[in-house]
């Protein structure tokens, strides 16, 4: 059943068209994102109720399996819990803020959905799409940084999907895994995959490919934030689990590839995040961080490791692009976020805890993922890439601790200093409750661990993993 | 000797314990850990307009912790001695794709380390009423701390172990960034630097066990009871000593003692000190010792020599230091130390000490650095050059810093005293030359306690010295709870009798109740009978 998806799109496109034909009022700004989050919630409950049936559409180029249950899940959750969490008077356009994570939403659902590699680039387009739209309404010359940045690594993805196209005859995932049963490593299939990982690392913002995504982050809304540091990089890994499993066959064309990216983004993500003090680019560079360990679980190329990596990847999902979200309006650095603790307690809470989530510290969301990626790792022999990911996350947590001193010991600027950059988010009834629910999540998600990991498996088992 | 051998191989208890079978709760450890967690939500979403109710959330963080002190006195007083087995143990299946189990349980070390955390979770929330500025941050802080304390002493399955052990590290850096001295910063992010390894390597060694018995379980059932090649177990234990050395901690990983001791709000300086530190000696004591024995033999020498360097650097540094809270950070370190040279022994009675010292080193370290803390408070200064002949405009602390220093250097009546005769004992007989040179840098420790003494209290007056006043009543009472549990244990180690019986009074005694599990720790250490083999 594809309701899920149509709920989004539709609901994006309506926001779009009656934006445009200026049927939305000037209070639509109260209630659009209620509705839509609302929306969210109802197209995830008919996934979480109808999407545990097995069945493919189009003539079998979207398949609904239990990967595709999971990753729909967690991005509609992720949606809904940023719609409510994020701070509306920092957002440029509240037709656009609805729409486009509804619409980057739509992306990664059908990059979750593909059965083949032009179903997997479309969802990855989406997505990318729908954050550059955001990033370019505040910031033209960002969005222009990251339509470039997003174009060359739409080519490399490109020229890479092209060229295993070629090598294995197909463009059905499955029809590629089983004719890879019978070959062996070859440098014909190693370079496109070394292309691939190159754009999808782009695409992630992965460091040290980060370049254009961290100051497109940085300039953005809230929200367009937490699509480009979330979720772009939620739908570029969705591509790289379903790329990774397709080419299990033979692993030594994209395991040392994903080790070395997992090694960098992990210990230079938590040492990026120590070395700013500002707080979204200090929790760009944690998400960068934590994508790292989605990699390094990928790089295990085990059905353990690409089950750890896609539990990793729910959590990081609702983090980082909640994370932004809640963060607000940012511009200001440091002193826009001091003392929030005393004067936005829930708003202070939530980005607490997704800052601590994305450094992996206990009890929280991220810590559970990472150190079930640890187990995998572990399981496989690579204690280097384990000991790395270790310094990455002590790194991380000390960033993270820093921001929390920030956030609850040091005093609130008063309200004649604030000026625009460092406004503070209203206090309605739907953001509290945004933030609290972001809470629970992030704090729910270790104690509920045991129904989700056991989806992740399901799903890594779905790819064909064993 | 007879004595001490005697609380190692103890025999069943000869009657039925008061109290026994009064209270029983099939979740009685997840009470312990996840109530301080639920009444920090509370008191975090709790309205407290202006500050109105700072003094209800200090009065609420004091009772939870004295309620679930009482509850686990209940349960103390009804624990089994003598059964080598996990007691009041909780396992539900947790992650189940990666073999982690929710499980929690207690053997006689485990209750030990209760009491103490309980104990120094009451002086800790004391020693914090003076505490005027965010309140409502500060006991939440400190109630989840105390939290992950608990979590760490009661699980039994190493995952969950690295949650709780890790999870203690942020609310007691955040409580030193946000209630700490001028050099908090420092401090903070040293504690975490260290701790962060510490944890870093816990995480290594668990992995390294996970990955050679199989990865299918977590739960210290399977990991710490496989067997293992004794190069694995040497790898496994090398890193669980570095784990172990920076909580407890041991020289060279001590580098945050000085720092967060001098700059830590009291209250904090008191769970760091007493519980989160002791975590350090627990973990060595459930992995390397009670799991590794072939690993155990072989690194004696080190432990032996690591217990000898800490507590002879602790020595020396206290001795050069100018600062009286440096000093007493460098003379908490001394109480770790022994609890090393205990495990050295790889004898039962020295583990016995070992186990032991954990306590007692809790309670002592926990009473050195917050006297010094309250010292410096109440003179003003921090300078030993400045501080001078305070004993008699202070007497209570006088009396509390003389028992704090006679109860580091281990002097009869103390609760010390037992567990390092035990240690001692133990560890002359396998580590001589690692006990003589711990003895040594004792001898050290004890010139810088009487230098400290002397230039503080009892020497000469500082006419120029600011107005000093002696200890108010929380701090009373949370320095003489400490001291008072060291003199009862001192007095009644195996627990107090009804008189002209062998009826305890009201409790089995703490050094009993170590021996549910002790000797099954011990055993693989227990030399062969001459003869046996034969």
């Amino acid at each position: 059943m594809l309701l899920p998806e149509a709920l989004v799109v539709t609901a994006a496109v309506v926001v779009l068209f009656a934006a445009r034909l200026g049927w939305l009022p000037r209070t639509s700004r109260r209630y659009l994102p209620q509705v839509a989050a609302v929306v969210v919630l109802a197209a995830l409950g008919v996934e979480l109720w109808a999407g545990a049936t097995v069945s493919t559409f189009f003539g079998g180029a979207l398949v609904q399996d239990r990967f595709a249950l999971f990753a729909k899940a967690a991005a509609l959750l992720t949606v809904a819990v940023a719609l409510a969490a994020a701070d509306w008077t920092a957002e440029d356009s509240p037709a656009l803020g609805v729409a486009m994570p509804l619409m980057a939403a739509f992306g990664v659902m059908v990059a979750a959905s593909a059965a083949d590699l032009v179903g997997l680039w479309a969802g990855l387009e989406l997505a990318a799409a729908a954050a550059a739209v955001m990033v370019a309404l505040r910031r033209p010359d960002l969005g222009l940084r990251l339509l470039v940045a997003g174009g060359f690594a739409s080519a490399l993805v490109l020229t890479g999907l092209a060229f295993l196209y070629a090598t294995t005859g197909n463009a059905d995932l499955t029809a590629i895994r089983a004719v890879l049963l019978n070959q062996a490593p070859a440098l014909t299939l190693a370079i496109p995959v070394l292309l691939l990982l190159g754009g999808l690392s782009v695409r992630a913002g992965l460091a040290p490919f980060h370049v254009a995504s961290v100051p497109a982050g940085v300039g953005a809304s809230p929200l367009g934030a937490g699509l480009v540091v979330g979720f772009v990089a939620v739908a570029a890994a969705i591509v790289a689990i379903k790329l990774a499993a397709a080419l299990v066959p033979v692993p030594a064309v994209f395991v040392p590839y994903a080790q070395v990216a997992a090694a960098v983004a992990m210990v230079g993500g938590g040492a990026a995040a120590v070395a700013v003090r500002s707080p979204r680019p200090r929790m760009a560079y944690l998400a960068a961080g934590q994508l790292g360990w989605v990699v390094a679980g990928l790089s295990t190329h085990f059905r353990a490791g690409v089950a750890a990596s896609l539990f990793l990847l729910g959590a990081f999902a609702v983090a980082a692009t909640c994370g932004p979200a809640l963060l607000g309006r940012a511009e200001g650095g440091e002193p826009a976020v001091a003392g929030l603790g005393s004067v936005r307690p829930a708003r202070a809470a939530g980005l607490a805890l997704a800052m601590l989530s994305l450094a992996g510290a206990p009890p929280l969301a991220g810590f559970f993922g990472e150190l079930t990626v640890a187990a995998a790792l572990a399981q496989s022999g690579n204690f280097v890439l384990l000991g790395l990911g270790l310094l990455g996350s002590v790194l991380s947590t000390v960033a993270a601790v820093a921001t929390l001193r920030v956030l609850f010991i040091q005093s609130p600027l008063e309200e004649a200093r604030r000026g625009a950059t460092a406004a503070l988010a209203p206090l309605t009834v739907f953001s509290t409750v945004g933030s609290v629910a972001f809470c629970f999540v992030i704090a729910a998600y270790g104690v509920f661990a045991y129904p989700i990991i056991g989806l992740a498996d399901q799903g890594a088992e779905a790819l064909g993993l064993r | 000797m007879t004595f001490l051998i005697g609380m190692v191989s103890a025999t069943p208890s000869p009657a039925p314990v008061p109290g026994a079978n009064i209270f029983t709760s099939p979740f009685l450890l997840s009470l312990l850990v996840w109530t301080p967690v639920i009444v920090a939500a509370a008191i975090a979403v709790m309205p407290n307009p202006r500050g109105r109710y700072d003094t209800l959330m200090k009065q609420i963080a004091f009772f939870t912790i004295l309620g679930l002190t009482f509850i686990l006195f209940i349960a103390y007083s009804q624990f089994e001695n003598f059964i080598p087995t996990m007691q009041y143990e909780e396992k539900l299946a947790w992650l189940p794709a990666i073999g982690v189990t929710y499980h929690l349980g207690i053997d006689g070390p485990g209750m030990v380390m209760l009491i103490l955390s309980s104990l120094i979770g009451i002086a800790s929330v004391v020693a914090s009423i003076g505490v005027r500025e965010r309140v409502r941050a500060y006991f939440c802080l400190l109630l989840l701390a105390q939290s992950s304390v608990t979590g760490a002493i009661v699980a039994r399955d190493m995952f969950v172990l690295i949650l709780f052990w890790g999870a203690s590290a942020v609310p007691l850096a955040v409580l030193i960034l946000g209630w700490g001295g001028p050099r908090r910063t420092g401090a903070a992010w040293r504690l975490l630097g260290y701790w962060g390894l510490g944890t870093a390597a816990l995480v290594i060694g668990t992995m390294t066990l996970y990955s050679v018995t199989g990865g299918q379980s977590f739960d210290m059932d399977t990991l710490l009871k496989a067997t293992l090649s004794p190069r694995i177990q040497l790898a496994v234990s090398i890193v669980m000593i570095v784990a172990a050395a920076t909580r407890l901690p041991l020289f060279p990983l001590h580098g945050w003692v000085r720092d967060v001791y001098a700059e830590a709000p009291v209250g904090v300086t008191v769970i760091v000190a007493g519980t989160a530190a002791r975590l350090g000696g627990f973990l060595l004591l459930r992995t390397l010792i009670g799991a590794m024995p072939a690993a155990g033999h072989i690194l004696s020498p080190l432990l032996a020599a690591l217990a000898a360097l800490t507590v002879g650097y602790a020595g020396l540094a206290a001795m050069r230091s100018l600062d009286i809270r440096h000093v007493g950070a460098y003379l908490s370190m001394v109480p770790g130390g022994i609890t090393i040279l205990g495990f050295a022994s790889v004898a039962p009675l020295g583990i016995a000490g070992s186990v032991l010292s954990l306590f007692t080193g809790g309670l002592a370290a926990a009473l050195i650095v917050g006297i010094c803390a309250t010292v410096a408070e109440r003179a003003q200064s921090r300078s030993l050059l400045v501080l001078g002949g305070l004993a008699p405009r202070m007497p209570k602390l006088a009396w509390l810093l003389t028992i704090a220093g006679l109860a580091l250097l281990g002097v009869p009546i103390l609760a010390t005293f037992t567990a390092e005769v035990m240690t001692f004992f133990g560890a002359f007989k396998n580590q001589p030359i690692g006990a003589f040179a711990v003895a040594a840098g004792l001898a050290v420790t004890a010139v810088a306690l009487a230098m400290l003494l002397r230039r503080v209290m009892f020497g000469a007056p500082n006419p120029e010295a600011p107005g000093v006043s002696d200890a108010s009543l929380g701090e009373t009472w949370y320095l003489g709870l400490l001291a008072g549990a060291l003199l009862w244990v001192g007095l009644f180690p195996g627990g107090p009798k009804i008189p002209g019986t062998e009826v305890p009074l009201f409790d089995p005694g703490l050094v009993n109740q170590m021996g549910a599990g002790i000797s099954d720790i011990a055993s693989p250490y227990v030399a062969p009978t001459p003869g046996a083999a034969q």
